[in-house]
């Protein structure tokens, strides 16, 4: 009983235990906002990724590689649902007449894009590709007066021209509509009498016009992923036109992408697309080719995504130094107590006390003021993150100041996830922690000599 | 025939200052009935507060025995010999060693908490209160419950200590010059209160003392010399 009723009153009768406290309290608070906050945002990221990218995508294809023979070979794979081929290619767009715009200061357009006169010109066919990605809700998601006039064949030609569709947020920059002319400058690789390779400029007549001018397309609207920088770096056309263009066969093909009935076995449908793919094109094991790879989306955007994580793993290792730096505040202001009740130990020895008593009462001290500060920390922490956005919204609107500026990252509010089994580890750390740093002058206590202290005085 | 309520036999106790041994007790018999007053007479050195610890079980000795009632006890678990001090004997220092925190009632009431769990001392709570306050009114302290060590006078917080050693109903009070710290008018009201509780209780006290006057008004007197009892 002793114990624990001097525990309580050496923690009451001295207001710089509230530093150990506060400390602790910090800490767990910081590791809980913080991390919530990155784990919020990474499963956003991940959203916003995989709401712009097909469930596996088939890459380094050949030039011989033509669809329906791949499609048949992946589509037999189990747990494919659907195929759409695709072909990758670039260009630089502008209006009709007038010079492309200067290139973006550096450091900017690599995350949005938009403000890069520089895209990848994506070919697809929108019947299939409807089927394996989001398309017709990408589509939807645009202000009406950039939506297509024709949902159902959104890259139709319009007036004999082939259409383009573009990110909505470099529409609006761009000053676009829809029915404005865009050329797209770009060239395409020929092979000569002798076997080797030039870049020829593609012109208008590649398309069904007319002149040495880049072929001009008409913006048949918008489209809008929830990955901003997906739709500003990529400009979709019809994959027949993009094969007219770069002279291509009608069959030709260098991306796949697949769509999975199971979601949860992605990763393990790719290794069988990937093994169909080789077998089908006739790649062996050991062969020197580039053979062709099938990636999921998560295994697409790993690095973008890993970059993320990292940071999240970087900024738990800085959070761990405020706990170190509260468990050392905490030992300091344990061990002051320690030195100062040497003479309460004496008398608590002549009282009956056992050096394991005199021990367990200031552990007790260390270990009330570190579940203290977990609890405060704790509650702090999960309210701080659940409301972390109203608080931003308060801020703004008392000072104007946005604490976190959500729309850099194509965000609606701060985003926040709160892991119990995360919380249940800094808890634990914190209680292993607190306990190291109570047991050091907890057992210096014990080991006082009584009698020291008795004479002492 | 009753078993002295402690007793020393032939106790020797040395400390070691590097590899030199330095005698404190040398060979000390001692023993105290039930409701004897004890003195303890000797110059500064002369081992008595070392006696006083190891007859209380704070230290032990480096020869001899220590018994309670006739059983040596001497070599005990540190645990067993942390119970027996707390059953057996109480303490009164001469700068009485009051927790600061605690009020005196509180300070009283530690003696109790001592060696009950949090249970047990919740199930007797209003007991050990009734009778704490009940032995503060015997060392007039009653209109002193509430007050901490710092507020009260140096007789005071001796009489504090003196009820904090009563509450347990020890069977020999253990007093290290427990006047030492006192002037001379408060120190005569808290022997007056020791010889008081004596004779009511019939408990044995051994006394540490240069006091003269205070030791012959003891039952007996034992003289400590160089680590001897001098007879």
């Amino acid at each position: 009983m002793y114990r624990l009723f001097l525990a309580t009153r050496y923690l009451l009768s001295r207001p710089i235990n509230l530093l150990g406290m506060g400390g602790v309290t910090l800490g767990v608070f910081a590791l809980i906002v913080v991390v919530s906050i990155f784990s919020g945002f990474l499963r956003v990221v991940g959203e916003h990724v995989r709401s712009a990218s097909a469930d596996i995508s088939v890459w380094f294809l050949p030039d011989s590689a033509r669809y329906a023979q791949l499609q048949k070979a992946i589509e037999e794979v189990p747990n494919v649902h659907a195929t759409a081929p695709r072909l990758v290619h670039f260009g630089l767009l502008n209006r009709p007449g007038e010079q492309p715009p200067p290139p973006p200061l550096l450091g900017r357009g690599a995350l949005q894009g938009g403000d890069t006169p520089f895209v990848f010109v994506l070919g697809i066919d929108p019947e299939r590709d409807r089927a394996t990605t989001a398309l017709a809700d990408w589509l939807s998601a645009v202000a009406d007066e950039r939506k297509v006039r024709d949902l159902v064949h959104p890259l139709a030609r319009i007036d004999g021209r082939p259409a383009i569709l573009l990110g909505e947020q470099r529409m609006v920059t761009s000053g676009l509509r829809i029915g404005d002319l865009l050329s797209v400058s770009t060239g395409r690789v020929e092979r000569g009498p002798d076997g080797g390779r030039s870049l020829v400029q593609v012109t208008a007549e590649s398309v069904g016009g007319t002149g040495k001018d880049a072929p001009v397309f008409v913006v048949a609207g918008a489209y809008r992923t929830q990955h901003t920088g997906y739709d500003g770096n990529n400009a979709l056309v019809h994959i027949d036109d993009l094969r007219a263009m770069l002279d291509l066969p009608p069959d030709a093909v260098q991306e796949v992408a697949v769509k999975v009935i199971d979601a949860s076995t992605t990763e393990e449908t790719a290794e069988r697309v990937e093994r169909a793919v080789r077998r089908e094109l006739g790649y062996e094991s050991g062969s020197l080719q580039r053979a062709p790879l099938a990636y999921s989306w998560r295994e697409r955007h790993r690095g973008f995504l890993d970059g993320v994580e990292w940071q999240r793993a970087l900024m738990k290792i800085i959070l761990i130094v405020i706990m170190i730096t509260a468990a050392v505040l905490m030992y300091a202001t344990l061990s002051m107590m320690v030195a100062e009740k040497t003479s309460d130990i004496g008398i608590l020895c002549a009282l009956g006390g056992s050096p394991r008593g005199v021990m367990t009462v200031f552990l007790a001290c260390g270990l009330s003021i570190t579940l203290c500060g977990i609890v405060l920390g704790t509650a702090f922490g999960c309210a701080a993150a659940i409301y972390l956005e109203e608080f931003r919204q308060f801020v703004l609107w008392l000072c104007g100041v946005d604490l976190f500026p959500v729309k850099v990252y194509n965000l609606d509010r701060v985003p926040h996830e709160l892991d119990p089994l995360w919380i249940l580890q800094v808890a634990a750390m914190a209680i292993a922690v607190g306990t190291v740093v109570s047991a050091l002058p907890a057992l210096r206590a014990a080991r006082h000599d009584p009698l020291i202290s008795l004479r002492g005085s | 025939m009753n078993a002295p309520v402690l007793s020393a036999e032939a106790v020797t106790k040395s400390y070691w200052l590097g590899k030199r041994e330095i005698p404190i007790l040398k060979g000390v018999d001692l023993a105290v009935e039930r409701g004897e007053m004890v003195a303890l007479l000797g110059a500064s050195g002369a081992g008595k507060s070392t006696l006083l610890h190891v007859l209380g079980l704070l230290d032990a000795p480096t020869t001899g025995r220590v018994c309670y009632d006739g059983k040596p006890v001497h070599d005990l678990k540190v645990s067993e010999r942390a119970r027996l001090r707390h059953q057996h004997t109480g303490f009164v220092f001469q700068f009485y060693h009051l927790i600061p925190e605690l009020t005196a009632l509180q300070n009283v009431l530690l003696a109790r908490m001592m060696q009950c769990s949090v249970t047990q001392y919740w199930k007797q709570r209003k007991a050990t209160r009734e009778a704490a306050e009940q032995i503060l009114a015997e060392v007039s302290l009653t209109s002193r419950l509430s007050h901490r060590p710092s507020e009260l006078s140096g007789g005071e917080r001796q009489r504090v200590a003196i009820a904090r050693a009563l509450l347990q109903n020890p069977r020999v009070i253990l007093a290290d010059e427990p006047t030492g710290n006192l002037d001379s008018e408060t120190a005569e009201g808290v022997v007056d209160l020791l010889f008081r509780i004596n004779r009511e209780r019939q408990l044995a006290f051994l006394l540490v003392t240069h006091n003269e006057e205070l030791a012959k008004r003891c039952h007996r007197v034992v003289r400590l010399r160089d680590g001897v009892v001098v007879r």
